[in-house]
């Protein structure tokens, strides 16, 4: 069975050079928008499909990255500078020499594709004479598009080397979309000895109709003929759909149109598949049923597929260490399959968590609960006088005391992380034992009260906010104490003091403590 | 394995082949090329695909030089002429490539030996392969015949089949390399033991294709030894009168074959030269010029250069039946 081993890109899109590993199975590229997750599912969708048209109807312009075309135009514009593009599909070993040989920027001896978009050369007099005005115009018009096997074979869309199909639910309204998919499932499922069976009775089925159902009309109408269309834009392919249970496709809620399509294209009849590329399945799907494409995903067996995705139940799910991270600000994909296979199965049986959030951030405090959570963000612009957001701080409550999980996760991502816990009265034990391990990686730290009497947040709120607090929560009880009546309404005290008294709020010394690391 | 000519070196080929090992053929005509591929259709009733069949070129730059040194060296196609820049350094890219980024054909091969993508060939074909077949190998001189060398290594069953005296030409030309290698069969059949390739100059030492009369007459002009494996004679005929020569000339079952230009003569025709591998005539009648026909009255032919002397050969052996030589000055141009 054929898998991608590596993409490599330049000068595509929003890379200028990028290059990932993937896995033979599960690969989840998660980032944040704008961090290229789409491009590398298109790049693969171009590659696999040795479609020059698909790259005309982009367009060079959008398809090249701006930059450095921004970059060239900016200079003394040399002909010999002209920026190339290329993408680099690098296979695992499939034995077939028309694939193998070192026309890759590896240069070593491996099996793959590679499309490269560069100047013309039998146009390089022309080229010279745009590039010679003084406005600042990119000759697009005169670069090549050439689809080659690394074994510098030319290809093109007939030849699949590598079967694949794009599940692409971002753009799922478009009716070109979904025969485009309808298309390339049928052509997955049938042989081409019997596609070429199917389009033929189905002419044969047009013209009975028209020489046997219309012929009483025909015959009353003199000179012309009434007829059936057939013609590329009519045919076996243009017309098929899928149904269940007879309903088609097209008339499907959008979130069930996803799921069909994915649970289709991972069908274990499909042997004719090798890559399925799923785009963002989280679209249009409720939690229920994004739970069940996760099934259907974890159960597929012979495919490689690979998914871009925002949700955190689907890379948690899927297993964190299947996951690539993106990130706006960098060009280096951040591979999770290095963090510890307890942490990963902790994520993924952990409740819905936060974890990409963490993933994807470069400084974060870890609470314990929604009570901190609460408070955290006020007692941040108490102390700083901004915004967590302007910061780029975030804030996660890990619901209990699973730091370690978390840590494991920041020690490998170097993620800046300050780590609020109460002592539960036994300061050196939770506070400095449990967290050992760490000790010795400067962008971890934890942070605590360190008198055991202090053991919990809301003592210590009380104890440096007695005043308020006593306001706020002392009316009228008689069993119990203000400092009981908030321990044991955490997040109700939480969210009455946010909401109530903000800005009065005294921080305690540890959270400045922590705020003050953090924002360093 | 050197083979007479019409001994049936393109049946003997198929007959190695099967349906499960993988097998290379590389074979140098187009015309072979079509040759083979219908005998091998013939034999399983289609093409397997565990059968490669390539022309020399295809071979050669398709399969060796472009998985290896395309990207590399940004070429685009091959160049059949020679390099015309004599002054040209071995260490230079104008040595190798021309200014529109063709390979020179005749320096592929010494290209891949001085990159040391050899090797890389090498492990290509002991990679994808068990049965490595090189056909018309008489054809590979100076730097393809240094390749060839190399190649030799791979780690698959080698058949390399040809004609030492149908060596007309060669795949790479180029100034003193391998000079001397087709001017002695001793010395050439040397050559291929010591590449750890045993000769075999037995097997297809006899010729189907040409009668014992035609093979004794190749005998005994040209000093060629070739027999046959028919039992039936036929005629070998020098024409010397001008109906007799005319007939033949307007008979179009008979081809007539010249040393060279045979466009010029309203007939049917070919030159010898390219009459290699065709067997498709039944009789034939060749065309000597005055050269030629002075070493022919004088039973001087085996004094003929080695190139022009094989030529005639490959004429005179492509005759199924009949042979007819014919003077130049019976026949005019159009």
């Amino acid at each position: 069975m054929g898998n991608i081993t590596k993409i490599k890109l330049k000068n595509f899109r929003r890379f200028k050079t990028f290059s990932v590993e993937f896995d033979e199975n599960i690969n989840i590229l998660v980032g944040d928008n704008e961090s290229g997750k789409s491009s590398i599912i298109e790049a693969i969708n171009i590659i696999l499909s040795g479609s020059r048209s698909k790259i005309e109807t982009i367009g060079l312009e959008n398809i090249f990255n701006s930059s450095a075309i921004a970059t060239f135009l900016a200079s003394d514009k040399k002909i010999e500078n002209l920026p190339t593009l290329f993408i680099e599909a690098y296979f695992n070993d499939l034995s077939n020499f028309e694939l193998e040989g070192k026309n890759n920027s590896d240069e070593i001896v491996l099996h793959g594709l590679k499309l490269g978009i560069v100047p013309n050369d039998d146009f390089s007099e022309e080229i010279k004479a745009i590039l010679s005005q003084t406005e600042p115009v990119f000759p697009y018009e005169f670069y090549s598009i050439k689809f080659a096997t690394f074994a510098g074979e030319a290809y093109s869309g007939y030849k699949k080397y590598l079967r694949h199909i794009l599940v692409d639910n971002s753009q799922i309204s478009s009716e070109y979309a979904i025969k485009e998919y309808v298309k390339d499932m049928y052509n997955s499922y049938a042989e081409s000895l019997v596609k070429n069976k199917h389009q033929n009775e189905y002419r044969k089925h047009k013209e009975k109709f028209k020489n046997v159902v219309l012929a009483d009309l025909n015959a009353t109408v003199p000179d012309y003929d009434f007829s059936i269309r057939n013609n590329s834009k009519a045919n076996l392919e243009t017309d098929l759909t899928l149904t269940e249970n007879n309903i088609s496709i097209e008339n499907k809620g959008k979130g069930i149109q996803c799921f069909i399509k994915t649970k289709f294209a991972l069908s274990k009849v499909v042997e004719n598949l090798d890559v399925v590329l799923i785009e963002e399945p989280e679209n249009h799907l409720s939690h229920i049923n994004m739970k069940k494409l996760i099934r259907e995903i974890e159960g597929s067996e012979k495919k490689q597929i690979i998914i871009s995705t925002h949700s955190n139940l689907i890379s948690s799910r899927l297993n964190l260490r299947n996951s690539i991270l993106l990130n706006s600000n960098s060009n280096e994909p951040t591979l999770l399959k290095n963090i510890d296979k307890e942490t990963a199965k902790f994520f993924i049986k952990a409740p819905d968590n936060n974890i990409l959030e963490f993933v994807l951030s470069k400084k974060v405090i870890l609470v314990e609960g929604d009570a901190e959570f609460l408070l955290m963000e006020a007692f941040f612009q108490i102390t700083k006088s901004t915004t967590l957001e302007t910061s780029d701080i975030h804030i996660i409550s890990v619901n209990g005391t699973s730091f370690n999980r978390y840590l494991e996760i920041a020690k490998t991502l170097d993620i800046r992380t300050a780590v609020i816990r109460d002592n539960d009265g036994d300061f050196q034990t939770k506070c400095i034992d449990n967290f050992s391990d760490y000790s010795s990686f400067p962008n971890i730290k934890v942070f605590s009260e360190i008198d055991n009497s202090v053991s919990t947040f809301e003592i210590s709120v009380y104890n440096t906010n007695k005043s308020i607090c006593d306001d706020l929560f002392a009316g009228g009880r008689k069993t119990l104490t203000v400092q009981e009546y908030m321990l044991k309404n955490k997040a109700e005290v939480a969210f009455q003091l946010l909401d109530k008294k903000a800005s009065d709020l005294t921080v305690p010394q540890y959270i400045k403590d922590a705020i003050e690391w953090i924002s360093r | 394995m050197f083979a007479v000519a019409g001994s049936g070196k393109t049946t003997h080929l198929i007959n190695q082949l099967n349906e499960t090992d993988k097998f290379l053929l590389v074979t140098y005509t187009n015309n072979n090329v079509h040759n083979l591929r219908m005998g091998i259709i013939k034999k399983f009733g289609y093409f397997p695909t565990n059968i490669k069949l390539l022309s020399y070129y295809s071979f050669l730059y398709g399969f060796c030089f472009k998985p290896f040194l395309n990207d590399k060296c940004g070429t685009k196609g091959i160049n059949y002429e020679p390099n015309k820049n004599k002054f040209a350094k071995s260490n230079k890219r104008e040595y190798y490539i021309d200014k529109f980024n063709r390979v020179y054909s005749a320096r592929i091969s010494k290209l891949l030996l001085v990159t040391e993508e050899y090797k890389s060939v090498i492990d290509r074909i002991s990679k994808y392969f068990n049965h490595l077949f090189i056909d018309e190998i008489q054809d590979l001189g100076a730097n393809d015949f240094n390749l060839l060398k190399e190649i030799s290594k791979a780690n698959v069953k080698l058949i390399y089949v040809g004609d030492f005296f149908q060596h007309t030409f060669d795949t790479s030309r180029d100034g003193n390399v391998n000079k001397n290698l087709h001017e002695d069969f001793e010395k050439y059949t040397k050559e291929f033991t010591n590449m750890g390739v045993k000769p075999d100059t037995t097997t297809l030492s006899k010729s189907f294709r040409c009668s014992p009369t035609v093979c004794k007459f190749i005998a005994d002009n040209l000093d060629i030894n070739i027999e046959s494996h028919r039992e039936d004679e036929t005629t070998v005929k020098y024409i010397d009168s001008k109906e007799e020569a005319s007939e033949i000339i307007s008979n179009s079952d008979i081809v007539k074959l010249f040393y060279k230009e045979h466009y010029k003569y309203d007939c049917f025709s070919r030159n010898w030269g390219e009459s290699k591998g065709e067997d498709k005539y039944f009789d034939v009648c060749v065309v000597l010029n005055k050269t030629i026909l002075d070493k022919y009255k004088k039973g001087k032919l085996q004094e003929l250069p080695a190139t022009t002397k094989n030529k005639l050969y490959v004429a005179f052996s492509r005759a199924k039946n009949n042979l007819y030589l014919l003077p130049h000055n019976l026949i005019n141009e159009s």
